[in-house]
């Protein structure tokens, strides 16, 4: 097994899901531990073995007791580790962190996290290797990496221990001072934030919170770690303490006095050189956030780092410059500091040295530049000091790269759009000009057989362009013109086209801007000389065509004529041919033109037009279609037609748009959404457990008779009993019953439900495919149907089935709606003991004493190796197991409750088998387990432990009734 | 109660290799789940989980457009809508309209190599917040960037087994580097471990940058590289480009924990200005008239021109010091390129004439000429009056070596006629129809700067106990120097040219 746990680990962390369907997470998760105790098992694989834990570990440890056992086995893997075994140990110090916090024990307060915070920081006190030597250092350095997780998980976890933090931070010397620093810095916010929350708070209180050292804060604040915690509210009142000027950030009130704080920020400054760029991005982060929540202390005491910070390579050390200036503006920052750092933003975007992401970076950062006086917050604005003369620096040439030309020219039509509406005649200055010199070249390019990516970069510059500069009629107009001569030489750019129109017609309704370069199109196809014709730029043109058509202001006889001449000219050999897609290409325009509000004008050409179509194309499928167009033309009115081909014709929604079925020839590639089955947006139906009479605990389950006749003696019993396993469809299914039901939801649409069909999907492979069920109908006022769901298990674990149902409204609408899982517990997957009819009570205890005995000895001897024995002991009232026998084993029973004890079999399909025999002593129970299956085995046991919570629990009603 | 919660941190990162037609796949990725956690908190119903990597693969793709390469349309790959032009990409997780989105995803790339990381968003996620107020973006991107240099090595693209071995240390690295979601450094590259020894323990903090200190014989090695670009258009209506950056290279085997080191650049008399200078974080303080000078705006004939002083402590790799641009009033070598269309041949006239401030000592000196979008080269008559002429009939490029010495009068020509008349169509290029044609220059002249910038040995300072050997030296090296023919169109190539 060991051999091949890198392919399973890097099989699980492709894809979990599709690796937890062969196995469940509880079993992988065990054979992890199991794995990890292994003293054969190397360093490396124990590693390895962690990455599930480090990366998922909610897919392993999904509640609170399972994180928690997982974290007491991993600090006893920890507590035994050699001490030389440091990799291991560090990844297992942030595998129990990972655990611990996504498990949700550190928020619900677990003593195996207060175990492990100790662990910690006692660690982390071991400053300049006194106790445990340099050669520690990574350990410590992870130790203080967790404590800071923690901190950031469950803000103020340590805001009363911020003098030992401090202490420490000063203390050690080696590089690792920079772990304790980046711990100490966010302990003092969050602590320092906390203060705010708090009324009333001063200089006293952070007086006191810097020289505090007392335990964890588990408080409040723990909770908000919580994913299920929702407090937007809050969240947007204290997020602007990110964003600037603008928002407001939370202060606390103390006066002059606050020496200690002012000390240690400037200690804190001082020592920022030593640390890395990122780390010393982060330390500054940090303190400006501190300082904008500590008004009495002035921003002045960056300054002496801000001219290391204006100067530097480093794009994290010069975002924090800007995030320190949105967060003081000119408290910190004069005037020319702020033309200062606009400049070198500029000059930075187009630096030859610096790499395209940071270049892409900066120049986002000129859009969002943080001004001392901002005139307006809307999301994209220049900057005033941005001027069209420095923005030169950054105009689009063709030597650029798409996206840093794309990010370019959004930049300079910016600049250019404020420069034109200072300009009288709106036509745009020189550096209008420029840029439109520039699509061009690029269109120049699209000529020259550009690669994809170059003819996408001038769709996406052409639309760029048009959002901004639409208006200007001079360009927009020889655009369109530009276009259409491109069109005719790249016809295959025909669906770029069709997509730029689309755009510019969302963004720009009522520039029709849009219309136009159709109507261009329309022009350019019809008036080329067909001589020129190829089939393939025919297919294209069809495509523009048909676009053309859905526009009601464009006129369409040019296109019935262009049509005409290509359908029935002699020259053309389509019609012969009988291209099929071809064929659908031109009913797909005149099925638009069918729709179009000037039908009535249209009406005779396009009747020749489906005429010679049914006449005369050279496949019957096009025929065919093209009569039924003839015959709908010239039998229906327009309103009825319109009716007829498109549910919604007037709305042009082109991605949800209804199609009927008359549509799916002119638009075979849509022919799925023709016969559209709709989604609800909520589940409406679900499935309740039902318990039929047969199911229930039965008092006399062997009233056969007693009288049956000893057959066979000694063994036999067990025989016959194995024998009817050979019927390999023995047995081998366990029957579910549901009740059908409305949800919640109440929409009388759905009150009658008719052909109701259910689907189930399996989300492991522990059982066999489920097959539909039909239901043929669900009335809100009926009683609801019985649904009988067959199990088929080739594992006998418990399951998830994902339901869905496809139904028909009273409208004869079809709906697709999901249903809520459907778990089915361990316990449905008990069968009683199925013996042959007719036989005696002792006959079945023959059999569980045979099966109990094989188990033992197989065991002990080896050769069974899936048999396994075990026991399971609780605390429990005598009165209680009686109950507890009758309400959960009655139906197992294989001998009667008798003197405290009781023999019970449980059968799970297809092989397995679970024997309990139960023995009560006093106020305990003792629940003897043999199994021929012992992956079962952590399964009973959690099974027993919920049957006697149960009992304890209805014990504890009683008693205090 | 709500908190701000802690930031500056990555979600999950990707690191994907892609080879054009051949194999796409994801090599390494690693999620963080206390972030995750934090992310779900912060983002509130709008919260969009991290897809199993195969899905993330597949999206980024897309929204790279290297999805699909044989289709010529793609709607959701190729929406004109969809801009991309900031360095974060959105991945739509349930298809266009379903508005679940995975965003920031920062991505680097380079050769077959794909890095990206999706960055957390420290603000609520309604309405979007700027990309340039998270702070997790400048992090991401450095982190990116430190990983993207460590995993290709030296070269600028990987090898498969070095990329493979490289790979194999990352759960090491990232251990150091980024446990738990925070990026906290970047890999370490080069650190000449052999003469680090671990710091002695003392009072003095050791910079967390600092592996440990120097033993040995102390040597301070400063190396000044400039680079020259040149767009020359030989036309009277367009101005010729030049310019100039330079990068100014340091190892420093110093003893001592924070062992104090002052470079000082200088410049000759009436030497134009150092402008937008960088600085490496590890120099510890700068004076704010170094900074002041930058190419976006016009050049004040007073403004400061040295000398330029940068202390700082080093760290025991290799560093770039400083890097910083310059005008210069001269193009090093000019030249001029005429192209006749005659009858499927080209004749073709070329001069350059190397500037007389220029040393005439090259390392190596030569000019490409190709020609694009035509058949194959035929007969090549062309004469040099200096150097050798080098033809390469495949890829249509001649190539003319100029060697290490200018002759005497400093002009060289080049003349003749080429035809294609070859079966097969030669190398294609979008840009190059017709007449528009280029010579790209490459040379090398060592011991040289057109700023005329220099590092003097002797001004190189380092406090210490014992006295170092310090070396300097200096190039200079072409990039992207162009001559384009007068007698076609050429491509704009800057702004300044509308001004």
């Amino acid at each position: 097994m060991s051999a091949n746990w890198p392919e399973r680990i890097s099989a699980f962390s492709r894809s979990p899901s599709q690796f937890l369907c062969s196995t469940t997470s509880d079993i992988f998760l065990a054979e992890v531990l199991h794995e990890l105790r292994d003293d054969r098992a190397s360093d490396h694989i124990k590693v390895l073995l962690l990455s599930p834990l480090l990366e998922h570990p909610t897919l392993l440890c999904p509640s609170v007791s399972v994180g928690e056992e997982t974290a007491l086995e991993l600090m006893s893997v920890f507590a035994q580790c050699s001490p030389k075994s440091l990799p291991l140990r560090c990844h297992l110090l942030l595998a129990l962190t990972s655990v611990l916090l996504c498990s949700c024990c550190v928020s619900s307060h677990t003593s195996a996290s207060q175990d492990f915070l100790d662990l910690l920081l006692q660690m982390a006190q071991d400053t300049n290797d006194a106790q445990a030597g340099a050669a520690l250092h990574p350990l410590r350095t992870t130790a203080c990496d967790c404590l800071r997780e923690l901190e950031a998980c469950l803000p103020g976890l340590l805001s009363q221990r911020l003098e030992l933090l401090s202490t420490l931070r000063q203390q050690e010397n080696s590089r690792l001072h920079q772990a304790y620093t980046g711990l100490h810095a966010l302990a003092l916010r969050n602590a320092v934030y906390l203060l705010t929350q708090q009324k009333g708070s001063g200089a006293g209180d952070l007086k006191g919170a810097l020289g505090s050292n007392e335990g964890f804060v588990w408080g409040e604040g723990s909770d908000s770690a919580h994913p299920n915690s929702e407090s937007h509210s809050d969240l947007a009142l204290f997020s602007p303490l990110t964003l600037g000027p603008m928002g407001k950030v939370p202060s606390l009130q103390t006066g002059q006095d606050c020496k200690e704080l002012r000390s240690l920020l400037s200690s804190l400054l001082e020592e920022s050189y030593l640390l890395t760029s990122l780390s010393q991005a982060a330390l500054l982060r940090r303190l400006v956030e501190v300082l904008a929540m500590v008004p009495a202390v002035s921003p002045t005491i960056f300054r002496a780092q801000l001219l290391r910070l204006l100067g530097t390579c480093k794009v994290c050390l010069l975002h924090t410059t800007l995030l320190m200036k949105a967060a003081f503006t000119d408290s910190l920052f004069s005037a020319e500091d702020e033309a200062f750092l606009l400049k070198r933003l500029v000059g930075l975007s187009q630096h030859p040295l610096l790499s395209t992401p940071e270049k892409l970076f900066y120049m986002d950062c000129i859009l969002h530049f943080p001004e001392n006086r901002p005139i307006s917050s809307s999301d994209e604005s220049l900057p005033v000091l941005l001027t069209p003369r420095l923005a030169a620096a950054l105009v689009p040439t063709v030597f650029n790269d798409s996206v840093s030309m794309l990010a370019r020219l959004n930049l300079l039509s910016l600049v250019y759009l404020e420069e034109g509406e200072e300009d009288r005649e709106g036509q745009g200055g020189r550096g209008l000009a420029y840029l439109y010199d520039h699509l061009t070249s690029l269109l120049h390019i699209v000529e020259n057989q550009a690669s994809r990516e170059m003819v996408v970069t001038f769709f996406r510059a052409s639309f760029l362009f048009l959002l901004h500069f639409c208006h200007v009629e001079r360009y927009s107009e020889d655009l369109s013109q530009r276009l259409c001569d491109l069109y005719l030489r790249r016809t295959r750019l025909a669906p770029h086209l069709i997509n730029l129109a689309d755009r510019t017609q969302d963004r720009l309704e009522e520039s029709g801007w849009a219309v136009a370069l159709l109507r261009a199109l329309q022009r350019t196809i019809t008036e080329a000389p067909l001589s020129q014709l190829t089939l393939q730029d025919l297919r294209w043109h069809l495509r523009i065509l048909a676009r053309v058509a859905e526009e009601g202001e464009v006129l369409q006889k040019a296109t019935l004529n262009f049509l005409l001449c290509v359908i029935t000219s002699s020259s053309s050999a389509l019609c012969v041919s009988g291209d099929w897609r071809l064929g659908n290409g031109v009913l797909g325009v005149c099925r638009r033109l069918l729709l179009h509000p000037s039908l009535d004008s249209l009406l005779t050409p396009l009747a020749d037009l489906l005429q010679h179509l049914t006449c005369h194309y050279g496949e019957t499928d096009i025929q065919d279609h093209a009569r039924l167009y003839y015959t709908l033309l010239t039998t229906l009115s327009q309103e009825k037609l319109a009716g007829v081909l498109a549910q919604r014709g007037t709305e042009r929604g082109r991605q949800a748009k209804v199609r009927s079925l008359s549509a799916i020839m002119g638009e075979t590639e849509e022919l799925t959404s023709g016969l559209t089955v709709h989604q609800t947006e909520r589940p409406l139906l679900r499935l309740v457990k039902h318990e039929p009479d047969d199911c229930k605990p039965d008092h006399k389950p062997d009233s056969e008779p007693a009288c049956e006749t000893e057959s066979s003696p000694g063994q036999g019993g067990i025989e016959e009993y194995r024998a009817q396993f050979q019927s390999s469809s023995f047995a081998s299914e366990i029957t579910l019953q549901y009740h059908l039901t409305h949800t919640g939801v109440h929409d009388p649409h759905f009150d009658k439900l008719f052909s109701i069909r259910l689907h189930f999907d399996l989300t492991d492979s522990h059982y066999e495919e489920v097959s539909d069920i039909s239901v043929p109908c669900l009335f809100r006022t009926r009683k609801p149907p019985t649904v009988t769901l067959r199990l088929k298990p080739k594992q006998p674990y418990h399951t998830t089935l994902r339901a869905s149902a496809i139904f028909t409204t009273e409208d004869g609408l079809s709906w697709h709606s999901p249903l809520a899982d459907l778990n089915v517990a361990f316990p449905e997957v008990f069968l009683p003991l199925l013996t042959p009819l007719g036989w005696a009570r002792e006959k079945k205890q023959r059999v569980f004493e045979g099966i109990w005995g094989e188990i033992c000895s197989g065991q002990s001897e080896g050769d069974l190796t899936n048999a396994a024995t075990s026991l399971f002991c609780d605390q429990l009232e005598d009165s209680a197991v009686g109950e507890l026998v009758e309400k959960h084993f009655q139906r197992y029973l294989v001998s009667d409750l008798d003197k405290g004890r009781c023999k019970v079999l449980f059968f799970l399909p297809p092989q397995s088998h679970v024997l309990l025999k139960v023995i009560t002593e006093e106020d305990a129970i003792q629940v003897h387990i043999a199994t021929d299956n012992w992956k079962l085995l952590p399964y009973v046991n959690s099974y027993l432990e919920d049957i006697t919570k149960e009992s304890h629990s209805t014990q504890q009603v009683n008693g205090d009734v | 109660m709500a908190f701000l919660l802690a930031k500056m941190s990555v979600r999950a990162l990707w690191i994907i290799s892609y080879e054009k037609g051949e194999s796409v796949a994801v090599r390494f990725s690693r999620r963080y789940p206390t972030v995750e956690q934090r992310a779900k908190c912060m983002a509130g119903s709008l919260y969009v989980s991290v897809p199993e990597d195969g899905t993330v693969l597949q999206l980024l793709l897309t929204e790279m457009g290297l999805s699909d390469s044989d289709k010529p349309y793609m709607a959701l790959r190729d929406d004109c809508l969809h801009q991309q032009r900031s360095p974060a990409l959105e991945l739509h997780v349930e298809g266009p309209s379903s508005g679940r989105v995975l965003w920031p995803v920062l991505v680097i790339s380079q050769g077959s190599l794909i890095l990206a990381c999706l960055a957390m968003v420290d603000a609520p996620a309604d309405p979007r917040p700027p990309l340039a107020s998270l702070f997790s973006v400048s992090q991401g991107l450095t982190l990116l960037a430190g990983l993207q240099a460590f995993l290709c090595g030296s070269g600028s693209k990987p090898d498969r087994e070095g990329l493979t071995s490289r790979l194999a240390m990352m759960p090491s690295i990232l251990l150091q580097i980024c446990p738990l979601g925070t990026p906290l450094d970047i890999p370490q590259l080069g650190a000449s471990s052999a003469s680090a020894m671990p710091t002695p323990a003392g009072t003095q903090k050791q910079p967390a940058w600092k592996t440990g200190v120097h033993r040995g014989r102390a040597v301070v090695n400063v190396a000044l590289t400039e680079m020259v670009r040149s767009m020359q258009y030989g036309n009277r209506n367009r101005q010729d480009l030049w310019d100039v950056y330079g990068t100014v290279t340091c190892k420093c085997e110093v003893e001592g924990v924070l062992p104090n080191v002052t470079v000082t650049l200088t410049l000759p008399p009436n030497g134009s200005p150092l402008m937008d200078v960088l600085v490496h974080p590890c120099v510890s303080s700068l004076d704010a008239s170094i900074l002041t000078a930058m190419s976006v705006e016009d050049c004040d004939s007073s403004a400061f021109s040295g000398p330029y002083k940068f202390p700082f402590s080093p760290p025991l790799e290799p560093f770039r010091l400083c890097s910083y641009t310059s005008q210069v009033p001269v193009p090093p070598i000019l030249g001029t390129y005429q192209l006749k269309d005659d009858d499927n041949q080209l004749r073709i006239t070329v001069s350059l004439k190397l500037h007389e401030s220029v040393r005439n000592s090259f390392e190596y000196c030569e000019a490409h000429l190709p020609f694009f979008n035509r058949d194959q080269m035929g007969s090549v008559d062309v004469k040099v009056s200096s150097g050798q002429l080098e033809v390469s009939k495949e890829k249509n490029l001649l190539v003319w070596v100029l060697g290490q010495k200018f002759p005497k009068s400093r002009e060289v020509s080049l003349e003749g006629s080429v035809s294609f008349s070859g079966e097969h169509p030669g190398p294609t290029d979008p840009l190059c129809t017709d007449l528009t044609a280029y010579i790209k220059l490459y040379f090398r002249v060592p011991d040289l700067t057109l700023s005329g910038c220099c590092v003097d040995q002797h001004s190189v300072q380092v406090y210490s106990s014992a006295k170092p050997r310090i070396v300097t030296s200096r190039e200079l090296l072409s990039s992207e120097y162009f001559i384009w023919n007068s007698t076609g169109t050429a491509p704009v190539s800057s702004g300044h040219m509308m001004l």
